[in-house]
């Protein structure tokens, strides 16, 4: 109708109703130009950050050699007392500072874990270090516990922001290249862990199966020695836990002492077959602090001598690991 | 509807008024302004008259695209700003609920019931404004189904974090980091993304309810169009003033000021409000979202006990974000506005912060979380709920003021609608009337 204006001859009603049918016309063109918006996009990230610290156990390079890793620095005659240290030596700027630094893991149960209870880190690694700092400092709570991850426990030592690290550390050649070690205080070794239901005995029999180790441990480098075995990094053993729970992961592989402290967390896993490693662990501290590793093997065969290792190693790792008669005989001479 | 606007009307500036002698039907030979001379007088003027109804209607559709457009765009414009606001919410509460729940982890034992309530409110809260917010924008149905996801995964590895932690078991704490971690992972990206659309909608919004192009250009194409029409046909019949004519170009003349003066009202206002309450309500509610983020990356790195450097480096970021966005928000130290010194009580936290980093830096864990944890005046739990507080006040003043801006000009655009219509039906009406008679006098 539009198109056709209505003639002067027609009625005035018929005239009006034109107008308002074309004046409905207008309003309903212009009224429905406001469409819908699009869809919110949300941009996909790349697959990069959750799994940041995969790129850690690269370079397996050939092992560094060194003639026997367990040999350690001659400790001195005689322990110091901590009123007595040397004037300028390490152990006198701890004592000065008024705390000792002790790079420390807080979830490896029995060995290194917070106590969701009281909220205080304990374990065997913590009683180690903690005998470090009553030597030094005269009261074993003069400690500063940083937690780190297996990834960190050599950075934080070159970086010296820890003056120890007490974290189930393996001593191994390639690590000397970078730290010091104490003498051995504890003799691990690697075994792996499985779900109740399954049959595996050992990690030959993992093929295909997705084992799971923290970045940065020699565990995790050494998945790579069984083929078909599928490594998958995780930050800590307790996040390889989660992974284990929530079914990313068939089984972990990691010392028997971490193992246990696992276990102990959840009924539907179990640790089988035999060590397949060994793995001596050490107190980490920084390679151009001989004088503090002197020391602390001064400190460990103190403890080996009046007892202290074996009360401590009897509350946290016997009842998981069955009794030993002593510790690993230390090695000096480097 | 049509003819009713027979008052009189002074006649147009333009045309000289005089009472001519009565029409001559042929007088028409030798005016030069038709190029088409071969065609009839009476049939070129139904064409003007055609054109002149056209004219009218375009009056008519331009009113109407303007002043209903507008008042759709500031309804639409309303009404993404609520939807930014109830987005906003959704963040501020999801990192809210994070930091009470890292918080309660860092002491040992069993969460605080307070803390523990505050978490499940702030959840509960969040999870019925996602329903809201998909049911409000279907845009961001899709978007907020991701969050919806990321939420349910949270909420549940929360929950196995404190099964876990109630039989005392290590692994808790590391599926609480795993849901920290996965939350700020695939929320946060999913609201940022929420947020910036709703943003850019806004704009869009405020933007097109400014936009008087069509009514200024209908309005001016049609008083051309009559004037050159009207000169036309004065003389070819040396009838100087058609007078329904006449008034149809007053009439238009008088809307195209009063429409042209109603837009550059609406305009400014609009503009007002999206460079004042607007930019402050999104800065505002962008400083209350760092400031959350800053607490629980506080919360965090006393977690990771002396690894916690990234987090501490975050708190800065965001401590620097709060603080740039409260100053142009008009709150910069040292004054006031709605909802009190907002500067002042964030620098009262950052102050609580700094002595728990001191602390913790000096070796003292656990007197750093206590104060970060404690309920005591000088802890930066105390000193931030009161930044919480203050900053909320502020923040539903400014979207309330927002609100009250995009809704106070609506109240003149639909009679204006309405008004143009009828003025552009008008002129159609008296210009086929004006003409009519003239054709009239053919027959």
């Amino acid at each position: 109708m539009s198109r056709r204006p209505s003639r002067a001859a027609r009625s005035p009603r018929s005239r009006l109703a034109g107008w308002a049918a074309l004046a409905a016309g207008v309003m309903a063109l212009t009224a429905c130009t406001a469409g819908a918006y699009s869809d919110t996009v949300v941009p996909t990230p790349e697959p990069t950050s959750t799994e940041s610290a995969s790129s850690a156990p690269a370079a397996t390079a050939e092992p560094a050699a060194c003639d026997d890793p367990l040999a350690s620095y001659t400790p001195d005659a005689t322990l110091p007392a901590p009123t007595a240290l040397p004037s300028g030596s390490t152990m006198a700027a701890i004592r000065e500072r008024g705390r000792l630094i002790v790079g420390v893991s807080a979830d490896s149960l029995l060995l290194g874990a917070r106590n969701p209870i009281t909220g205080r880190i304990e374990g065997f690694d913590i009683d180690m270090a903690r005998l470090v700092a009553k030597a030094i400092l005269g009261d074993p709570d003069k400690i500063e516990l940083r937690v780190i991850t297996a990834a960190q426990r050599i950075p934080v030592l070159t970086g010296h922001e820890v003056d120890l690290v007490a974290r189930n550390m393996t001593i191994t050649c390639d690590r000397w290249e970078q730290v010091a070690f104490s003498a051995e205080y504890y003799r691990s070794g690697q075994k792996v862990l499985v779900s109740l239901d399954s049959d595996a005995t050992s990690m030959s029999d993992l093929s295909g199966q997705k084992v799971c180790a923290p970045a940065g441990s020699t565990s995790l480098d050494r998945i790579a020695e069984y083929p078909g075995v599928i490594a998958v990094p995780g930050t800590t053993h307790t996040d390889c836990l989660v992974k284990f729970q929530q079914g990313e992961v068939d089984a972990i592989t990691g010392d028997d002492t971490v193992l246990a402290g696992l276990v102990a967390q959840d009924p539907y896993a179990k640790v089988v077959g035999e060590s397949f490693s060994e793995e001596p662990y050490g107190l980490a501290m920084a390679p151009d602090q001989v004088d503090l590793v002197r020391f602390v093997n001064a400190v460990l065969a103190q403890a080996e001598a009046d007892g202290s290792w074996m009360a401590s190693y009897d509350r946290w790792l016997a009842p998981a690991l069955g009794p030993v008669t002593a510790p690993p005989t230390p090695v000096y001479g480097r | 509807m049509s003819v009713t606007a027979s008052r009189p009307v002074p006649p147009p500036p333009a045309v000289v008024t005089r009472s001519g002698p009565p029409p001559s039907p042929l007088a028409a030979a030798g005016v030069p302004a038709m190029p088409r001379r071969r065609r009839s007088t009476p049939v070129t003027m139904r064409w003007i008259a055609i054109a002149l109804v056209v004219v009218g209607l375009g009056v008519v559709g331009g009113a109407v695209q303007t002043f209903v457009g507008a008042d759709r765009a500031l309804a639409r414009a309303d009404a993404n700003a609520a939807q930014l606001v109830r987005v906003q919410s959704i963040q501020t509460l999801l990192v809210q609920a994070d930091a009470d729940v890292t918080n309660s982890f860092l002491v040992g034992g069993l969460e605080p019931v307070d803390q523990r309530q505050a978490y499940t409110d702030a959840i509960h809260t969040a999870t019925m404004l996602i329903t809201q917010a998909a049911t409000a924008q279907p845009a961001d149905q899709a978007a907020l189904a991701d969050l919806s996801t990321a939420v349910t995964d949270y909420v549940g590895t929360i929950e196995t974090a404190r099964a876990n932690n109630r039989q005392a078991l290590p692994v808790g704490a590391q599926y609480l980091k795993n849901a920290s971690a996965g939350l700020r992972a695939d929320a946060v990206p999913v609201l940022t993304a929420l947020i910036s659309a709703n943003e850019a909608r806004v704009d869009v919004e405020l933007r097109n309810a400014r936009n008087a192009a069509l009514v200024t250009v209908a309005s001016l194409v049609g008083l051309a169009v009559l004037v050159v029409a009207m000169v036309w046909l004065a003389r070819r019949t040396h009838r100087y003033v058609n007078w329904p004519m006449a008034v149809a170009l007053a009439l238009l003349a008088v809307y195209l000021v009063v429409a042209g003066a109603a837009m550059a009202s609406l305009s400014s206002t609009v503009t007002q409000a999206r460079d004042g309450s607007f930019a402050q309500m999104r800065d505002l509610a962008e400083a209350r979202i760092a400031a959350f983020d800053a607490k629980a990356n506080e919360s965090l790195t006393l977690v990771a006990r002396g690894s916690g450097a990234a987090f501490e480096d975050a708190w800065q970021q965001q401590a620097t974000v709060v603080d740039q966005r409260l100053t142009s928000a008009g709150y910069s130290a040292g004054s006031t506005g709605p909802g009190g010194d907002l500067a002042g009580d964030w620098a009262a936290y950052a102050a609580a912060h700094q002595q728990i980093r001191a602390l913790d830096g000096g070796g003292d864990w656990d007197g750093a979380v206590a104060l970060a944890t404690g309920t005591t005046q000088d802890g930066s739990s105390v000193a931030f709920a009161t930044f919480d507080v203050h900053s909320g006040e502020a923040l539903s003043g400014r979207t309330e003021q927002l609100r009250a801006e995009l809704d106070r000009p609506r109240g003149s655009t639909i009679p204006l609608a309405v008004v143009g219509a009828l003025v552009g039906l008008a002129v159609a009406a008296l210009s086929w009337r004006g003409l009519g008679r003239r054709i009239e006098e053919y027959r």
